[in-house]
């Protein structure tokens, strides 16, 4: 059997790398896939957790965190849209025309 | 090595292969199929972890829907690359740093303590089997449930709203 | 039965927003002035509706745990309706949103995710409460997208808050990890039993503080708020800093006094300093800010500096002093946005220098302005100055004099900014001031409750701190 620290670790390493991916890259919507490689890892954790307890519960909650992720990317895209109209940009630098 | 750890290094392997690439690829339609092979992986990894709805809705909802709709997207904006360099300037030490504190945690879980905090994934049968799932979803968290429909109406609701040009105008 | 009556409310709104949706589609454009009526009194009838028949009784455990049917989640409840009722008021005529069935709809969705935020007693309903309130807020402050700094008001506010809820939902799978439950109230046992070690512990609750943080814009999380406050549509604004604030509040109270006991002493420092440093930051920042809706948010950010001094008191006192300050903050923060919105449809200027003359335009409108912002300042003998001295009389009984001082110090440095408002519209004058300024009848019937709520507050303290310690008694 793979103990359960394994998961824990390749969810903090893949969650590392998601939050290394929000804050170095620029394009706005490569950091909001990188959002979405966090919520995966914080999903893994959860199954792994599930397993080891023996508890759906852990499950219950990735499905729904799935349904909160497409309703953010939804909503999100549709915005990136909406500036991209106005701006013609998707550089989170560019597209900070309101002082930081 | 037992063969299941062999088989979940190798996938990790993929995993964090595969992450690294999305967030250094210059273009945008790599990344986003780089984060796909991750969410496959994962999925796999859901599989070993007994959870076989979980994988399948990780397949085709992450994989699928969603990871259309950002290739859509970059498409549709023809956003595959930035025209200026894309890198972080003051951000870069910081996230560095923190990257390396959580490796370093992931590490010591691994080789070091969290011995006695983290057991070994006991064989627990049948724990995500469909069947078990839905009667603890419809039953116990029936109304969480009947939320996400108001979360997914809202969404909807406000995609429309956003991306439809006025008409007035 | 109970079940379902709990949750009336929450019927309510959902039948509401349908509502808006549906007749959005068959008023025609002269009528679409209707659909504001409809949100307004939709409200009003929810909020007399949740007093009448929705109060907590016998029974707290409701929906299998997911909910708690307490004074909390009722008070928080009446707050968030309310809050939403004056912003139906405000959006009155406001272009691009005023006459959009989808903005109402969406509000009043937003306001439903906040009233479950409030009640929630599990982590799968906190987080799709919490999530049910954002979404909605993201698209409203990104509505009117053929203004771009709108729509970029809303992407930052998303990006920021989809970043800072993915780092919350790592915490609660590490929560899960510890205790084995979802339950909030079952995760204090489970965490006891465990033997958790305190270093894991403070980590899932810092990753679990950076998503509330983010919601009550407390220091580091904060740097979205002026942006977003001031690129979203002024209405929203207000909605923005009073209900969504008062929401994160409320699911800080509990789940910090709930979930974590074992940790008090540690989570009780680490909430104080990060009191202090917010309302520092926010206060010392506002003093420099010309235009009155970055002043607004960065004293917003102040105010939530000495709610969360409440929070991290964690006593009776404590929940009492977030409450009274909750609720004198929210009348006159939603009358300050008011005005902002009311003067920005008049002059198209959110520059606090425009504002000079303002008395001579209108004395009625100014004087309640002078009001609101000496409440804000905490001047007594109105309501703002009783949620100060509650919390900081809370934060004295908890040995934290320090936090007290640096409080006191803060408000002196706020009432000098709210005051140089005050100058301009008394004493500069500028062309045209002759000029009388007209005000919608709602609007300034709105105004004049949330004045008169003030000095309520500050005059009568007893029934609203009575509520406020039934509010503490679920907890202590």
């Amino acid at each position: 059997m793979v103990p359960l620290s394994y998961y824990v670790a390749l969810s903090a390493i893949l969650f590392a790398l998601g939050a290394l991916g929000v804050l170095t890259r620029r394009n706005t919507i490569i950091i909001f896939m990188s959002i979405e490689l966090m919520l995966n890892s914080a999903n893994l954790l959860f199954v792994a957790f599930a397993r080891s307890f023996g508890d759906v519960s852990g499950q219950i909650f990735v499905f729904f965190v799935m349904a909160v992720a497409a309703a953010e990317v939804a909503v999100g895209l549709a915005l990136i849209v909406a500036v991209f109209r106005n701006k013609h940009t998707i550089n989170i630098d560019e597209v900070s025309g309101l002082k930081g | 090595m037992e063969t299941e750890v062999i088989v979940f290094l190798i996938l990790a392997f993929v995993a964090i292969g595969s992450a690294i690439g999305m967030i250094i690829n210059k273009n945008a339609v790599y990344s986003a199929l780089f984060l796909i092979l991750n969410f496959a992986t994962v999925a796999i990894f859901y599989l070993m972890l007994g959870a076989p709805f979980i994988a399948m809705a990780q397949v085709t909802v992450y994989a699928g829907a969603i990871m259309v709709l950002f290739l859509f997207v970059i498409m549709l904006l023809g956003a595959e690359q930035l025209k200026k360099a894309d890198k972080g300037e003051w951000q870069k030490p910081v996230a560095i740093l923190f990257v390396v504190v959580l490796i370093v945690e992931a590490v010591y879980l691994i080789f070091g303590g969290g011995g006695d905090l983290l057991p070994m994934i006991n064989e627990v049968s049948e724990v995500g089997d469909p069947i078990s799932l839905a009667t603890k979803l419809f039953k116990e968290y029936f109304l969480p449930f009947q939320v996400t429909a108001v979360l997914l109406l809202a969404a909807m609701v406000g995609a429309i709203v956003i991306t439809k040009q006025d008409k007035k105008s | 039965m109970v079940d379902y009556l709990a949750i009336l409310p929450e019927i309510a709104l959902l039948v509401l927003a349908a509502i808006l949706l549906l007749v959005d589609i068959r008023l025609k454009e002269e009528g679409k002035d209707t659909l504001n009526w409809i949100a307004l009194f939709g409200l009003v009838i929810t909020f007399v509706l949740t007093i009448l028949l929705a109060q907590p009784g016998e029974e707290e455990v409701i929906w299998g745990g997911m909910l708690r049917h307490d004074w909390m989640a009722f008070v928080f409840r009446l707050v968030f309706i309310a809050g939403a009722a004056f912003t139906v008021v405000f959006s009155r005529g406001w272009e691009a949103i005023g006459d959009r069935g989808e903005f109402y709809g969406l509000l009043v969705l937003s306001t439903l995710g906040m009233t479950l935020m409030g009640a929630a007693g599990d982590l799968v309903m906190l987080l799709l409460a919490i999530e049910t309130a954002s979404i909605p807020l993201y698209i409203m402050a990104g509505f009117s997208t053929k203004d771009g700094k709108s729509a970029e008001a809303g992407f930052k506010y998303l990006l920021f808050g989809a970043m800072t809820s993915a780092v919350m939902m790592y915490g609660f799978s590490l929560l899960f990890g510890f205790g084995g439950t979802t339950d909030i109230y079952a995760l204090a046992d489970a965490i006891a039993a465990g033997n958790v070690p305190t270093l894991p512990l403070m980590t899932s609750i810092i990753l679990v503080l950076v998503g509330f943080g983010f919601k009550i814009s407390m220091f580091p999380f904060h740097f979205w708020s002026p942006d977003v406050y001031e690129g979203a549509p002024t209405p929203v604004t207000g909605f923005l800093s009073t209900a969504s604030k008062a929401a994160g509040f409320a699911v800080l109270v509990r789940v910090m006094l709930v979930a974590f006991p074992s940790v008090t002493v540690e989570w009780q420092t680490l909430l104080a300093i990060l009191s202090a440093i917010t309302m520092t930051v926010g206060n010392l920042v506002a003093l420099r800010q010309t235009n009155i809706k970055r002043m607004l948010a960065y004293s917003s950010i102040g105010h939530a500096g000495y709610i969360l001094m409440g929070v991290a008191a964690a006593s009776s006192l404590g929940v009492i002093s977030v409450v009274y300050y909750i609720a004198a903050y929210l009348l006159t923060n939603l009358a300050a946005f008011g005005f902002v919105a009311i003067y920005y449809k008049q002059t198209g200027s959110d520059e606090i220098e425009d504002y000079a003359g303002f008395s001579r335009r209108s004395p009625g409108l100014a004087f309640a302005m002078l009001f609101t912002f000496l409440s804000l300042g905490g001047i007594p003998p109105l309501g703002g100055f009783f949620g100060k001295l509650l919390v900081f009389s809370a934060a004295i009984q908890a040995d934290m004099v320090w936090l007290a001082v640096v409080g006191v110090l803060n408000a002196v440095i706020a009432l000098y900014y709210y005051l140089t408002v005050i100058k301009f519209v008394y004493l500069r004058r500028q062309e045209g001031d002759e000029v009388p300024f007209p005000v919608a009848k709602s609007q300034s019937l709105a105004i004049i409750i949330c004045v008169l709520g003030v000095t309520f507050l500050g005059v009568i303290m007893a029934p609203m701190f009575e509520l406020a310690q039934k509010v503490a008694s679920s907890f202590f």
